[in-house]
């Protein structure tokens, strides 16, 4: 399997967590990491593992790096079924309101248009001053055995 | 290009962090190194963005990473400009870089702006994050303040003024400070604001969060609104503020008044009060003991670096080899975040100046500076211990506590702890405190 991890960032905390499950993965994987800003919804493929690593912007949006994606998916509303990926949100819960909102949203378009959803939703918060790349990695080794679990079961 | 280009950058906050991030992905053989006045590293990021919001702060376990694994070098305490010249860097490196910053409030422009009792949001906000060169506590405000812009710092000016004490829980404000206030506190707030709600600079959320602060009765007035878009983030934000009665008497009042420009600042001697001009023209004066402008930050026209310089948007060159990024160049405008893509853009005119000074001189880099400078360097390694003295030294309630002693922390940080020996800094910073 290919883990493919898509970063959308306005501070570039977003891009070194995903670079910190990178630099875990590299060794056991076939492991990739991109921007979102360069990447388009038809480059989604089955056979991949999409890891979304973003943050929240402004009032509960979508970092400016990922808009381009986000906007796309809502306008061409591809069909994404048979497409994996998990999906970890960076926010503050000092904003008690809009926290982590941006990676909700991405997460709610992603499933609206068939995608698959491996593990759960993963949050990091600011205000916790946790090294965000260890929250990412711990997180990510419980979607990988949630994924292990589904397959033995089937 | 230079086969291992030196390049130095002044000021070591977000300006000058997102820069060497930058230049080190495009240049990992390239010697960087980041000067500062202070002994610890990241500047407005420690004294600048307010004590109580630790999110915001975490931002320095990122930049952080720029000293531990990129093979950048830290080299606090030495100002650049008085210790060290800014000609003796510019000889020394291919490439300088001014990320300095803007630290002077701007000025209101209107008249008793000069009276005894007007203060800047700037002195305000250093004296609560405890900056070594900031007076130790708070000037004592009276009973009624003003509070002049429409930002953020000005709402944070406005948040750390109506909490008590036990609502900085988790922060690393400065405790005597907040203590010495809590003695006589404020008790009424006028914060005066140019623009209507919904066009004003600040972000909704940073308004939504006084509304969660006990005691604290609202009002806003003039708030006439710019466009159709009444069901904006700032008008719920605002409902938010108007109907978080407090339970009892409230201890201090809050009035926001939009669409009102500052004429004049009123007294004698000192401050009595402001006067606004109202949308329909009229002039009004609120009564005030004291004024706090929060209009912005501008170039120091005594900074041996910045000078009257002014803010460009175009480009960060300022003469060869010589660049300059973040509130230097742009202006006081934008949050953290917006440093990164500005230092994307000086990066790269940074780039296309080494590509073509192939055939210049080698340069000695650092290690070339006069050793009267190199002596007195304070690395990350001494950064690192004074921020574990900080650490340790911390109340409960509290993440740190900083120290408000700059030779302090120059000698914490050049003391070579093991783990087991305190040092005599540390001690005495312990025994303060309790």
């Amino acid at each position: 399997m290919k883990i493919s991890i898509l970063f959308g960032t306005e501070s570039g905390n977003s891009e070194m967590a995903a670079e910190d499950l990178a630099a875990s993965l590299a060794d056991t994987y076939e492991t990739e990491i991109r921007d979102l800003a360069e990447v388009s919804p038809e480059d989604l493929r089955e056979d991949a593992l999409y890891v979304f690593v973003c943050s929240t912007y402004g009032e509960g949006e979508l970092p400016n790096s990922a808009l381009p994606f986000y906007t796309a998916l809502s306008q061409t509303r591809p069909d994404l079924t048979g497409v994996h990926y998990a999906i970890f949100g960076l926010g503050d819960s000092f904003y008690t309101e809009t926290f982590g909102h941006g990676s909700l949203k991405l997460d709610a378009q992603l499933k609206d248009l068939g995608a698959h959803r491996a593990g759960d939703f993963g949050r990091h918060d600011a205000s916790t001053w946790e090294p965000v790349g260890e929250v990412a990695v711990a997180w990510f080794e419980d979607v990988l055995s949630s994924l292990q679990v589904n397959s033995n079961a089937a | 290009m230079q086969p291992n280009p030196a390049i130095a950058i002044v000021g070591s906050g977000p300006a000058g962090c997102y820069l060497a991030q930058t230049l080190r992905r495009s240049m990992p053989d390239a010697e960087i190194t980041m000067f500062d006045r202070l002994a610890s590293p990241f500047g407005l990021v420690r004294y600048g963005v307010a004590p109580d919001h630790q999110g915001t702060k975490s931002i320095q376990a990122q930049f952080a990473r720029l000293f531990e694994r990129d093979n950048v070098r830290f080299a606090g305490n030495v100002e650049v400009g008085s210790k060290l010249s800014l000609d003796a860097l510019r000889d020394t490196h291919h490439v300088v870089v001014l990320a300095t910053g803007l630290a002077r409030d701007r000025a209101l422009r209107v008249p008793g702006e000069s009276l005894s009792g007007v203060y800047g949001a700037g002195q305000f906000t250093r004296t609560m994050n405890t900056h070594p060169h900031e007076n130790p506590t708070l000037p004592l405000l009276g009973d009624t303040v003003a509070i002049i812009g429409g930002g953020n710092v000005s709402l944070d000016v406005v948040r750390l003024l109506i909490k008590s004490p036990a609502d900085f829980d988790g922060s690393d404000v400065n405790d005597p400070a907040v203590e010495a206030y809590a003695e006589s506190p404020v008790r009424e707030i006028d914060l005066i604001c140019r623009s209507s709600a919904d066009a004003a600079p600040f972000d909704p959320s940073m308004l939504a969060e006084l509304g969660r602060i006990p005691g604290v009765q609202f009002a806003s007035e003039g708030q006439t609104l710019s466009g159709a878009n009444t069901s904006s983030a700032t008008q719920s934000a605002l409902e938010g503020l108007r109907s978080s009665e407090p339970d009892g008497p409230p201890r201090v009042r809050v009035r926001i008044h939009f669409n009102s420009t500052t004429t004049r600042i009123a007294g004698k001697d000192r401050v009595e009060g402001v006067e606004i001009r109202l949308p329909d023209g009229s002039l009004h004066v609120i009564e005030a003991r004291s004024v706090i402008t929060a209009v912005g930050f501008d170039f120091d026209p005594s900074d041996p670096l910045l000078g009257e310089m002014g803010a460009n948007s175009d480009t960060g060159l300022l003469a060869e080899g010589l660049y300059r990024t973040g509130w230097a160049k742009r202006g006081s405008r934008g949050t953290i975040p917006e440093n990164r893509q500005c230092a994307k853009a000086v990066a790269a005119e940074i780039l296309k100046y080494l590509a073509a000074t192939q055939s210049s001189a080698p340069k000695a880099g650092y290690s070339g500076l006069p050793d009267a400078t190199l002596r007195h360097v304070i690395d990350f390694e001494g950064w690192l211990r004074v921020d574990a003295a900080e650490r340790a030294a911390a109340p409960p309630n509290r993440s740190r506590k900083k120290f408000a002693d700059h030779s302090w922390m120059v000698a914490t940080a050049h003391e070579n702890i093991d783990g087991q020996t305190t040092s005599a800094a540390q001690r005495r910073h312990v025994k303060e405190q309790s």
